[in-house]
């Protein structure tokens, strides 16, 4: 079918743009995350990423995914949310990826299948289950923590870190123009569907896609130089200026010794 | 080919967000050398475009459909050092935001896909279209080419960092801790996807973008300092020989016997013929912390390994004695032979072009 | 000859070519302080590639521009502090909501002008607030910016430059593509500078609007001034209209007589209440 390929590429924008309106709405509500200044969240989730990719223990991994779900909750996350955007994926994708893992990883063989003359390790099993849950358990995380702060928030916290301000300044700036730029390629997609008839030949359909893609490319590039005449008019000299106005609370203290603990004790005992 | 948090182990993913820095730092430097105030809005934009690639699906000969990169386009029409940024910067975005790729693995992604992705990708483009009239037709030829090694070599790259994960980082009783497949199963495994899909899909779009360019809008095929509104940074012209390119290339060649430390054959790599022979079965025990060694060759590694015979088995052809050297060069001819298809590919359009003009 | 403090702008005889094609030919003008101008033209005329270069983002080929009796130039702009003071004083909001809405929030996006003119935080704070009361948009402090319907992005637009208190605003189409509400609206906060020291110069092809926003009006076309005068003696000169592509004639048939006179759309007239910053 001709209109299939346009089909699933203006769907992923649908995606794109659901996503972010999830993220804002979650973005404001009373919750545990919401609660902490954004440097905090950072700080704290990253802690907690890096000490489940030093873990070697499946327990431990396992506890602190649970403890990513207790603070999904607490934020006002629904588990069902999570479920259907981390876990249901990642299982499809790791853990298709780690079957084959199962059967050609050398070692105590515990399972075997005489029929296909195929048969399971211990070793195997275990790695499968390591590489498995350590997918979920990080993305878990990552997608709490994007969940519940603001983009802009967690480019201010990176700009507390010492990223160069043109760095956080290209990213906050990509970020904003990628949602006009989803829009454009939606429109000319939509546009280009609805004057089809009839079926396409190959080459024509990819001769589509990259005029598509060509007019795209163009219109960035003049975008680009009408931002740059704004910027100047509004006196932009080379030097960029933000504005951070974050200020640490006590409860900030606590929040951030309580991350960093769970990390160090989840690394102590992992390991 | 974004690797998520959980599929390469700590030390790797600290050496390749080294090296992925010293990337950013350079091309950080010479794009502000370059672009100077402009950088900021066209990065960004272009970025943004990247971004918006990457989520097209493009039809390829044979009715499948594949994602691309974009990574070739943005370093012919950026140069290296700019796309190095952009697609930078849009990987980024799609980790942190949008949960495609990992965190503790965005230097990896990075290095894999922005930095040697540009490098190989605008090397290869000014290889094959060498001193060709801007909007000649081996431009989009070079531009396929470009985007089909680039893209393949960033996925030979990631199935090697998973490659060496099971030989490095294994607990007491052999279990791999992170990417579980060795470099003879996870090079295969990567770049049939790759080698058929991913690289076509990076081919087509370049090529017809590039095409699209031609006829629409060149000025943006001369550079960067072709755009709307440059600032005067008069000679400097983005475009380093494709020698010093294949030199970086080389260097990270250099460095692939980093999967190398423990002497003997790596861990978890053993031919059946190992397993059958009672010398290599005494080193596989001792290594495996006393653990017997299976009586007979599992049926399973037996069936799988009769899949797959590397033309150099064992990476190390016979006459080489050291296994470090064996690696840089299994390197080399892998991607020499890139580079010969490259220039036999030229070899091709410079006949077909003259060919054309005379009929 | 009136001294040049007064001048807002003046400038004599410049070319402007774009890759090759002349957008200004040999234009001559003169800008007076607290003035309130209407450059009239359609599309291609070279009204928007006149403002840019009023606001020192293009300068011509040939001739020259005087800002308050200083040159403008690239020079200029680059030396010690007369950068700063120029962009802060003159401001353009551009035709395109989006080209000029590059931040992440609109609290960002009018708080970028006075962070870059280095104002303490406090100020900056301060004035932004008080900057979004005064155009109701305080309730889209924290949006972003493909959040925002069209009218409200060319509210943001116009107080992220409003927030610096500009001596010259420079208007790129403010009211193309909004709808009736939202263009009156734009049409009220352009009237209530009648009157003060604000200078004020629309670029603009809709005709409706003429009347209510103009003490003078150029026309343009092709690049050059074809037509000079109040807004009444202009906006009654149909051939001048004509000719500048801002109406269009209609041919139609009486029985065996068939004419043509030119026609433009969308013109009615009402009574309406004048507030105190109305017309006199």
């Amino acid at each position: 079918m001709s209109q299939s390929f346009i089909e699933s590429t203006l769907q992923g924008f649908a995606r794109a743009f659901s996503k972010a309106l999830i993220s804002e709405q979650a973005a404001i509500q009373p919750g545990l995350l919401q609660s902490l200044d954004p440097r905090v969240r950072v700080v704290g989730i990253l802690a907690l990423v890096i000490a489940v990719v030093l873990c070697h223990k499946l327990a431990v991994i396992g506890a602190v995914l649970v403890l990513g779900v207790v603070v999904a909750v607490a934020s006002r996350l629904s588990v069902w949310s999570l479920a259907t955007r981390v876990w249901f994926v990642v299982l499809g994708f790791t853990g298709l990826i780690s079957l084959p893992a199962l059967f050609i990883t050398p070692g105590d063989r515990i399972v075997l299948v005489p029929e296909l003359a195929l048969s399971i390790s211990a070793q195997g099993l275990r790695t499968a289950a390591l590489l498995v849950l350590r997918v979920e358990t990080a993305a878990t995380l990552t997608t709490v923590l994007v969940l519940c702060t603001p983009w802009t928030h967690i480019l201010k916290a990176l700009r507390s870190f010492r990223l160069p301000t043109e760095i956080v300044t290209m990213l906050a700036m990509t970020h904003r123009y990628v949602f006009l730029l989803i829009e454009t390629a939606n429109q000319m997609f939509e546009s280009r569907q609805s004057r089809m008839v009839g079926e396409l030949t190959g080459p024509e359909r990819r001769r589509m896609t990259a005029r598509t893609a060509g007019v795209l490319l163009s219109k960035s590039v003049e975008l680009s130089h009408e931002v740059y005449l704004a910027m100047l008019s509004r006196g932009f000299d080379g030097e960029v200026r933000l504005l951070t106005d974050f200020r640490f609370r006590v409860h900030d203290y606590f929040g951030l010794t309580g991350f960093i603990l769970a990390a160090c004790l989840a690394i102590w005992m992992g390991r | 080919m974004h690797i998520p948090d959980g599929y390469l182990s700590p030390s790797t993913c600290v050496t390749l967000y080294a090296f992925a820095a010293s990337g950013w730092y350079s091309a950080l430097n010479r794009v502000r050398r370059l672009l100077a105030t402009r950088m900021i809005p066209l990065i960004s934009v272009f970025a943004a475009f990247s971004f918006v690639v990457m989520m097209f699906n493009i039809p390829l000969p044979g009715g499948t459909t594949g994602h691309a990169l974009g990574v070739t386009v943005a370093a012919i029409v950026l140069g290296p050092s700019g796309s190095i940024l952009a697609v930078s910067i849009a990987l980024a975005i799609q980790a942190l935001f949008f949960g495609d790729g990992g965190i503790t693995t965005l230097g990896a992604n990075c290095f894999n896909m922005a930095i040697v992705g540009s490098v190989v990708a605008y090397g290869v483009y000014c290889l094959i279209a060498g001193k060709s009239e801007v909007g000649a037709r081996r431009r989009a030829f070079a531009a396929a080419i470009a985007g089909y090694v680039s893209i393949n070599a960033a996925a030979l790259l990631t199935a090697f960092e998973f490659g060496i994960q099971p030989t490095l980082f294994h607990d007491a009783s052999g279990t791999p801790l992170y990417a579980p497949y060795p470099l003879h199963v996870a090079v295969p495994a990567m770049m049939i996807g790759h080698l058929t899909l991913a690289g076509l899909a990076e081919a087509v779009i370049s090529a017809g973008l590039v095409s699209y360019l031609q006829s629409s809008d060149i000025g943006l095929l001369r550079g960067i300092q072709g755009f709307p509104g440059m600032p005067g940074v008069a000679n400097s012209v983005e475009d380093p020989s494709p020698v010093r390119l294949w030199w970086i290339v080389g260097f990270l060649m250099l460095c692939t016997p980093l999967g190398i430390l423990a002497a003997g054959t790596a861990w978890g790599e053993w031919s059946s013929a190992d397993l059958g022979n009672p010398a290599a079965r005494v080193q596989i025990e001792a290594s495996s912390g006393n653990r017997a060694a299976p009586s007979s060759v599992p049926a399973g590694l037996q069936k799988l390994s009769a899949i797959w015979t590397a033309p150099f088995p064992g990476y190390a052809p016979r006459f080489v004695k050291s296994a470090g050297f064996g690696y840089i060069l299994s390197a080399m001819f892998g991607v020499g032979l890139l580079l010969l298809a490259a220039l036999i590919a030229t070899r091709i359009a410079n006949g077909l072009g003259k060919w054309e003009s005379r009929s | 000859m009136t001294g040049t403090v007064n001048a807002a702008f003046e400038i004599n005889g410049i070319t402007f070519d774009y890759e090759g094609i002349p957008a200004i030919r040999d234009l001559s003008l003169r800008i007076e302080r607290g003035e309130r101008v209407v450059l009239l033209g359609a599309n291609g005329s070279g009204k928007s590639t006149l403002l840019r270069i009023l606001d020192g983002l293009c300068f011509p080929t040939t001739g020259a521009v005087n800002f308050a009796g200083n040159p403008l130039t690239p020079e200029g702009l680059q030396r010690n502090g007369y950068g700063l003071a120029f962009r802060r004083q003159v401001a353009l909001v551009f035709q395109n909501p989006d080209v000029q809405l590059f931040n992440p929030t609109v609290f960002d996006e009018i708080a970028y002008g006075p962070l870059q003119l280095r104002w303490s935080k406090e100020n900056v704070l301060q004035h932004v607030d008080e900057t979004l009361r005064v155009l109701g948009i305080s309730h889209l402090k924290e949006r972003a910016p493909y959040r925002l319907s069209g009218g409200e992005k060319k509210r943001v637009a116009l107080a992220s430059v409003l927030v610096l208190d500009p001596e010259v605003l420079l208007l790129d189409e403010p009211t193309a593509t909004l709808d009736p509400k939202s263009q009156s609206q734009i049409v009220d906060l352009i009237q209530q500078w009648k009157g003060t020291t604000k200078t004020v110069v629309t670029a603009t092809h809709q005709l409706e609007i003429v009347e209510d926003i103009a003490d003078r009006v150029l026309v343009l076309e092709a690049g050059a001034v074809i037509g000079a005068g109040t807004p009444s003696q202009i906006l009654s000169d149909a051939d001048l209209l004509l000719r500048a592509n801002l109406v269009h004639a209609h041919r139609h048939s009486h029985g065996s007589v068939v004419h043509s006179h030119p026609h433009r759309h969308g013109h009615s007239h009402h009574d309406h209440e004048h507030g105190p910053s109305g017309k006199s």
